[in-house]
């Protein structure tokens, strides 16, 4: 059992279980690095919902596992929505056979795993929410493709995946989890963090990229 | 690369300052939400005269489209979301095919009823919409497009963007359709942009968004267009009524109250300028058309308080034109110089070495005049006096040489003679024989490090005594290599 501070053991014995309060931390961390990847690096992700939940997700299923679900997540609601695009219907009854599409398809993909391992592990440990949280990705992608385009939507999605792996990579480092879970004091100190970024008006590594004035700076060579 | 990223951090206005400090301050909610639907829009620019495209028809719900009368509809027009974002959802139809329910499109597709009617209720469902919310089918006039420009777009309609800040027009850019956009003027489905001088409404660099690249808002400079039978050189068209373009982009913001604005003006053949939107969070990729950063443009008229719509053009054009200068720059490789120019000129006792990271080193802000008609610069003596000369010219007096000589030979004949002793002298280089007010005369001649035009250099001065002299400094032709001189502006 880990050793944890006087302030982390009075909220423990208030009834709050530990991994509901480690659930808590990461979600705070994992918001404040959605924060930095949008304002310092200029990735976008769909929103800050989906990230967070990806990378808690992927904590429970472990990385391999996770992006594997990911990755059916993503082609069987493609080939799905194509398909159904076809058809006239609504939106809501689309996006919902969608959705029925895509727990069959889960099914047989954990039947082959099961039976093959496909180089993942037995996936009996691994709590069902954490399945149902990367499979409601399919609605963020298949919204941002019908409004926009494919290659945004695969863009946006890779940006969320990403922010998504590092947040999972720090939030599964014990030294950090335990760390602050001893240092309660963290919590309100990244949203000080995140007040100030909100203020940040500096150029975005991405904005460097996109704007920088090419002919101005061969010249000045 | 860390300094480029500082200097262009400086330069170039990112996403985070763009919403801190011009958005949000500046563009009320009352406003943005104007700028956000096109009908609040036409209503408002109708009231000051302002040119919209024509509505033919609104609809708000699926009972209007059921009983919408096809047969009042023209041959062509345009459907558009009314809160539409990023010209999502605007289908434009070129005319109808004989006899048949059915509409050409720019790509030369046609769409019947039934896919148009599925469309429109796309729209009305909020699919193009933001937020997603309910929205309303807009169909419109289609533009068409003014002669000269349709030369250089693909089918569709070009428009020109116009960002205003404090009622001054501070950066512009023409928008042309491509085969690959479709023939919308959407940067991103690969519009190409080209940017306009604001002073004389001349096309300069270009632009387009890369076909195949990973990311999918990186940028290419091009010199002509792309898609077309025959491509044409982008740069260097002028736009047709610049003035009245940029009158028309104030008034927008005038009358919508955004302070920091982004004006979509289409030219129409028959009907002349027309508005297409206003946008109240204008995209920043015109910096990278125009070469140029927005950031210091904003902050230069952050304060100035500017009386009226003809000031702010004066002030856009006085501080922001010259952009078609470095234009020719980019393309001749050569920088473009005024007739008459204000250069710096370093006292003697500056370090060269250290003139160009020390700004307080000693020096003096002189009119210097463009002559190809001499060869080696020419500086007033009196100014290499005051900038530490006055020790050289008393050197050169010691040496008696006649003030004038009847010809170029006996000149010459005593710059022989003295060679040796200039030779010693610290700071006259040589001797030199030239004609001042109609004499010939030997004068001594100076190594001298001038600013022109961002550049530091030694320059050679004859240092001469006349008083027919237009400015302290003249740069002669040796000088005047690599660059090209603009007669226009003169003193």
């Amino acid at each position: 059992m880990l050793e944890t501070s006087n302030l982390t053991q009075w909220i423990i014995n208030q009834g709050i279980s530990q991994i509901v309060l480690e659930i808590m931390i990461s979600m705070c961390i994992v918001a404040t690095v959605v924060s930095i990847a949008r304002y310092i690096f200029g990735n976008k992700t769909y929103g800050i919902y989906a990230p967070i939940v990806l990378a808690i997700a992927y904590s429970y299923t472990g990385l391999r596992y996770g992006l594997a679900i990911t990755l059916m997540v993503i082609l069987t609601s493609l080939l799905s929505y194509s398909v159904l695009k076809k058809i006239r219907m609504h939106y809501i009854t689309r996006i919902a056979t969608n959705y029925i599409i895509l727990s069959i398809v889960l099914v047989f993909f954990f039947i082959l795993i099961n039976n093959f391992s496909l180089g993942l592990d037995n996936m009996s440990n691994i709590p069902p929410l954490a399945f149902i949280s990367i499979a409601a990705l399919s609605d963020f992608f298949i919204k941002q493709y019908i409004q926009k385009s494919l290659k945004t939507s695969v863009m946006t999605l890779l940006g969320t995946i990403v922010v998504a792996i590092v947040g999972w990579f720090v939030i599964t480092r014990d030294i950090i989890s335990s760390f602050v879970l001893n240092n309660l004091w963290i919590v309100p100190l990244l949203a000080v963090f995140n007040v100030l970024l909100g203020m940040f008006k500096g150029l975005r590594v991405k904005d460097y990229f996109r704007f920088r004035l090419t002919a101005k700076e061969e010249n000045e060579k | 690369m860390r300094n480029s990223f500082l200097k262009q951090n400086k330069e170039i206005l990112g996403l985070n300052r763009r919403n801190q400090e011009y958005v949000r301050p500046f563009n009320p909610p009352s406003s943005k939400a104007i700028a956000d639907n096109k009908i609040y829009t036409k209503r408002l620019l109708k009231k000051e005269l302002i040119q919209t495209p024509e509505v033919y028809k609104l609809i708000r719900t699926k009972k209007q489209l059921e009983f919408l009368d096809w047969e009042s509809l023209p041959k062509s027009f345009v459907i558009k979301p009314n809160q539409g974002t990023g010209g999502n959802g605007i289908m434009v139809f070129y005319g109808k095919k004989k006899g048949k329910w059915e509409w050409i499109r720019p790509n030369g597709t046609t769409m019947t009823k039934r896919d148009i009617l599925l469309h429109i209720e796309n729209i009305l469902e909020g699919r193009f919409s933001m937020g997603a919310k309910n929205d309303i089918a807009i169909i419109e006039e289609r533009i068409k497009t003014d002669p000269l420009l349709k030369q250089y777009s693909y089918r569709g309609v070009p428009d020109i963007r116009i960002i205003c800040f404090n009622l001054v027009p501070v950066m512009a850019m023409l928008r042309l359709p491509t085969k690959r956009s479709n023939g919308t003027a959407n940067l991103h489905s690969g519009a190409i942009c080209t940017g306009i001088d604001i002073e004389t409404g001349i096309t300069t660099y270009s632009m387009h968004m890369k076909p195949n690249s990973i990311f999918s808002d990186t940028y290419e400079l091009i010199d002509s267009t792309i898609d077309l039978k025959e491509n044409k050189q982008l740069s260097g068209v002028q736009i047709p009524e610049w003035s009245n373009l940029l009158e028309i982009a104030l008034k927008c913001q005038k009358v919508s109250k955004l302070g920091y604005i982004g004006v979509d003006i289409a030219l129409d053949a028959e009907k002349g300028p027309v508005v297409f939107e206003i946008n109240a969070r204008p995209g920043l990729g015109i910096q990278v058309a125009n070469q140029a950063g927005l950031r210091w443009r904003l902050e230069k008229i952050k304060d100035v308080k500017i009386k009226g719509i003809k000031h702010g053009i004066r002030v856009a054009k006085n501080l922001f034109g010259g952009e078609v200068e470095e234009s020719i720059e980019a393309i001749s490789g050569r920088k473009v110089l005024n007739i008459t120019e204000k250069i710096f000129v370093y006292d003697k006792s500056a370090d060269i070495s250290r003139l160009e990271r020390y700004k307080d080193t000693k020096r003096q802000l002189v009119k210097a005049y463009m002559d190809t008609g001499v060869t080696t610069s020419r500086i007033d003596s009196k100014l290499a006096n005051r900038i530490g000369y006055i020790n050289a010219h008393k050197e050169f007096d010691t040496l008696n040489i006649p003030k004038r000589f009847n010809s170029f030979k006996e000149a010459q004949e005593y710059i022989d003679r003295y060679e040796k002793e200039v030779y010693k002298s610290q700071d006259i280089k040589r001797l030199a024989k030239i004609v001042e007010d109609g004499e010939i005369k030997v004068r001594p001649v100076f190594d001298i490090p001038i600013k022109i035009s961002d550049k530091i250099k030694i320059t050679e001065f004859i240092s001469t005594e006349t008083t027919d002299i237009l400015c302290p400094i003249v740069i002669g032709r040796a000088d005047l290599t690599g660059y090209l001189i603009d007669t226009t502006n003169t003193f």
